[in-house]
């Protein structure tokens, strides 16, 4: 009896150990056999172009799994087209945190069970890049149809590139606005300016801060908009050799002193006002914010009362900058180098039909609040009737893109405004601090700076 | 001979054997070969997610010594443990001896009220407590009158954690000394009576050195448990501000799962590893019964 509980002891242990085991393995077996190789659709695109009119994997049921943190993916839709027409295919999509895909992306990447293709975010280039397969689009083709494709060309092939890009802009509180007496014509346009406005809109309540005229603690906040304003006044984020961060010079000093005097001069705000300007300005106490796209989506999720509008970041003069800001790119999918033949057909198949497609572009730019990189979208009426694209479009040319740097660079900066205004620190030590800070986290990093590829990269200082 | 093998075949496949067996087996996998592969990979430039695996001898050892951050790091980890620690006996043992005397009603009740933050996950309990102390519209400024910026000003940022700390474990204190309480010989108590000892006295010669063994035991997994301690800065104040409130194992968590230098992560980890080791032998020799001589 002993014997026999404890070869069932066994078992179950052994079912419940291979029970843990994941079972990524993408199935072949995906929808019903198609044998229609006419469907009766046109050809679509304009360099990359597209024919719906034939078979994938010759008709043979497959699977393939896509893998994104972003339940707002423009794939996801793209993707149930995709299934419209070619039945045999089924595209599994598999939702990961964004805390957790940047660890088991790459580990999944490793076998050979891993999806067959994924969302990228090229601030992991590093990880990604030993797992990416090359596009079967030539990069020519793709500089044809795509803007900001040049810096993602590596010896001459493309692994990914921008799909839409995205920059930093001022988003203000309409009803804050009105209520100040401002209006349209009082949208600052310089520093100073912005400056002026912000005292305006700030309010006091017995001596305590009750409403910021302008808000920038948290994340997204100093760790962004200096770069931008660093660039504004002919700054490069770094250094000659591409490869060491230029943070510790005069303009970061006179663009944190900006910043801080804000707060502890200006008193447009406070370092004491939350931790969050994000949830500051949408609980309507902060007055404006300087965020990137991605606020749009928060503001329409968490914060839907909000009446805002958006202005372009003010600059130094009224002349036209160096750069106006740094953009970044929500990326094209990649795929993956170690799938088998016949998933990496299928996913360079469906990228191709994601790339021909402009609706795929359009979806992703309403969706991240970013212009579309396709060339056949730069006029289109729809995104331009956009409030946020329609801010966007003027500037695209004069956003200045550095690389996919590496994470240090923002998380010691926001360190470094935090050492200045909560622990005190001197404003020079904590920017010299920072940058011995990034250049340590950045000693073994594969990063080169893309800085020189800026058609006005001339300009700088 | 073959019935011989077959009773030892039997006797192999035991209950007891089979349930070992798989102990072993867990401990190796989880536990031993992790930590081996820790040891190993501190000796190199490491990162798994892009199989870069380069030996550096020493150099991640004296990085990290060299590292100012290191080691206000490790400052930080031991004011935390020991006001945690402290206050977890104190209060655990204060609420025990009350929910243990005659006075105390409804004794059930309150046992079960103390351990309930105990049996909250971490990270619920890390973001409540985060909104509590919101300068804006934070309870805890909110019914003391209190204008602080409770997780942003450096002076009160750590203290804020360990409070969170503090609340959410000094339950189980509560109920391991309760326990151990219940556990002691009365007819020493009476004994005392009869002396004519007062609270006091029966309290620090009786209670005290009886409840050692209880008070040792949860001095030494406080003690492991708060110097791993992340999840409270990790969503509480990310190690803010500035890195005014970052711990060792924060600093290990940074450095392994948001830079990917699985190398000095491990490093690290190898020299929290002997320090916990020497706290714990510590402790153990500072505690330990002295010997009677004859």
């Amino acid at each position: 009896m002993k014997k026999l509980l404890g070869v069932i002891v066994t078992l179950f242990l052994l079912v419940g150990l291979s029970a843990c085991s994941s079972d990524s393995k993408s199935s072949s077996t995906g929808g019903v056999k198609d044998e229609k190789t006419d469907k009766g659709l046109e050809e679509f695109g304009e360099t990359i172009k597209y024919n719906p009119n034939k078979l994938v994997n010759n008709g043979d049921p497959i699977q393939i799994e896509y893998w994104t943190w972003n339940d707002t993916d423009p794939v996801i839709k793209m993707a149930k087209e995709y299934e419209k027409i070619y039945p045999n295919v089924k595209i599994k999509i598999v939702k990961h945190p964004w805390d957790d895909i940047w660890t088991k992306l790459p580990l999944a990447l490793k076998g050979k069970n891993g999806p067959a293709m994924f969302g990228i975010h090229n601030s992991q280039h590093d990880i990604l890049i030993p797992y990416l397969a090359p596009y079967d689009i030539s990069a020519s083709d793709l500089e044809a149809d795509f803007t900001s494709v040049e810096p993602h060309i590596i010896d001459g092939k493309v692994y990914y590139t921008d799909l839409v890009i995205n920059t930093g802009n001022i988003y203000y509180n309409k009803k804050l606005w009105a209520e100040a007496g401002l209006t349209e014509a009082d949208i600052p346009k310089t520093w100073d300016q912005f400056r002026e406005v912000a005292k305006k809109l700030t309010k006091f309540k017995d001596g305590k801060l009750v409403q910021a005229g302008f808000n920038y603690n948290g994340g997204g906040g100093y760790d962004a908009i200096w770069q931008g304003m660093n660039y504004q006044q002919g700054e490069l984020m770094f250094k000659d050799n591409g490869k060491t961060v230029n943070y510790d010079n005069e303009v970061t000093k006179k663009t944190t002193k900006f910043l801080v005097d804000l707060y502890e001069v200006d008193k447009v705000g406070s370092k004491d006002f939350g931790d969050d300007s994000t949830m500051s300005f949408g609980n309507g106490q902060t007055a404006m914010v300087y965020k990137w796209g991605w606020m749009k989506g928060e503001l329409a999720t968490k914060y839907p009362d909000i009446e805002y509008g958006v202005f372009p970041t003010p600059t130094p003069t009224e002349e036209i900058p160096f750069a106006y800001d740094r953009y970044n790119g929500e990326s094209t999918p990649g795929i993956n180098k170690n799938q088998s033949k016949e998933q990496q057909a299928v996913a360079q198949d469906f990228l191709k039909y994601l790339l021909a497609n402009d609706q795929y572009s359009k979806e992703a730019a309403f969706t991240y609040a970013s212009f579309p990189t396709k060339k056949s979208l730069a006029n289109d009426e729809e995104i331009l009737s956009d409030p946020l694209l329609k801010i966007l479009a003027p500037r695209i040319e004069r956003l200045i893109w550095p690389g996919p740097f590496p994470a240090t660079i923002e998380t010691t900066s926001k360190q470094v405004i935090e050492n200045i205004l909560y622990n005190g620190q001197d404003m020079n030590t904590a920017i010299k601090d920072g940058q011995e800070k990034m250049e340590s986290d950045m000693k073994d990093a594969l990063f080169t700076s893309l800085e020189n590829k800026y058609q006005f990269f001339n300009e700088a200082n | 001979m073959i019935a011989s093998i077959q009773n030892k075949f039997k006797n192999f496949l035991s209950l007891k054997n089979v349930a070992i067996a798989f102990l072993v087996i867990y401990f190796a996998i989880f536990m031993v070969y992790p930590i081996s592969k820790a040891f190993i990979g501190s000796f190199y430039d490491w990162n798994p997610l892009i199989d870069q695996f380069n030996f550096v001898g020493l150099n991640n050892f004296k990085e990290v010594i060299g590292d100012g951050l290191f080691w206000n790091s490790i400052k930080n980890t031991l004011l935390f443990t020991s006001f945690s620690v402290s206050f977890r006996l104190v209060i655990g043992l204060g609420l025990a001896m009350l929910l243990h005397s005659k006075l105390a009603k409804y004794k059930s009740f309150f046992n079960g009220m103390f351990y309930m933050p105990t049996i909250t996950p971490l990270v619920a309990v890390s973001f409540v407590w985060m909104w509590m102390f919101n300068p804006q519209f934070g309870l805890i400024n909110n019914i003391f009158h209190l204008d602080i910026n409770w997780l942003n000003d450096p002076k009160y940022a750590l203290p804020a954690i360990t409070i969170m700390t503090i609340w959410k474990d000094f339950g189980y204190a509560t109920v391991i000394f309760l326990a151990g309480l219940m556990g002691l010989p009365k007819d020493v108590y009476e004994a005392a009576d009869v002396d004519g000892a007062s609270g006091f006295k029966k309290f620090t010669n009786i209670t005290l050195p009886l409840l050692k063994p209880t008070t040792i035991f949860i001095l030494i997994t406080s003690l492991i448990s708060y110097l791993q301690a992340y999840v409270q800065i990790l969503i509480m104040t990310e190690g803010g501000p500035g890195t005014s409130t970052y711990v060792i194992s924060y600093l290990i968590f940074d450095e392994a799962f948001v830079k990917y230098n699985f190398g000095t992560a491990s490093a690290m980890s190898m020299i929290l590893f002997v320090i916990i080791a020497i706290l714990t032998a510590i402790m153990f020799k500072v505690t330990e019964e002295r010997k009677i001589t004859p």
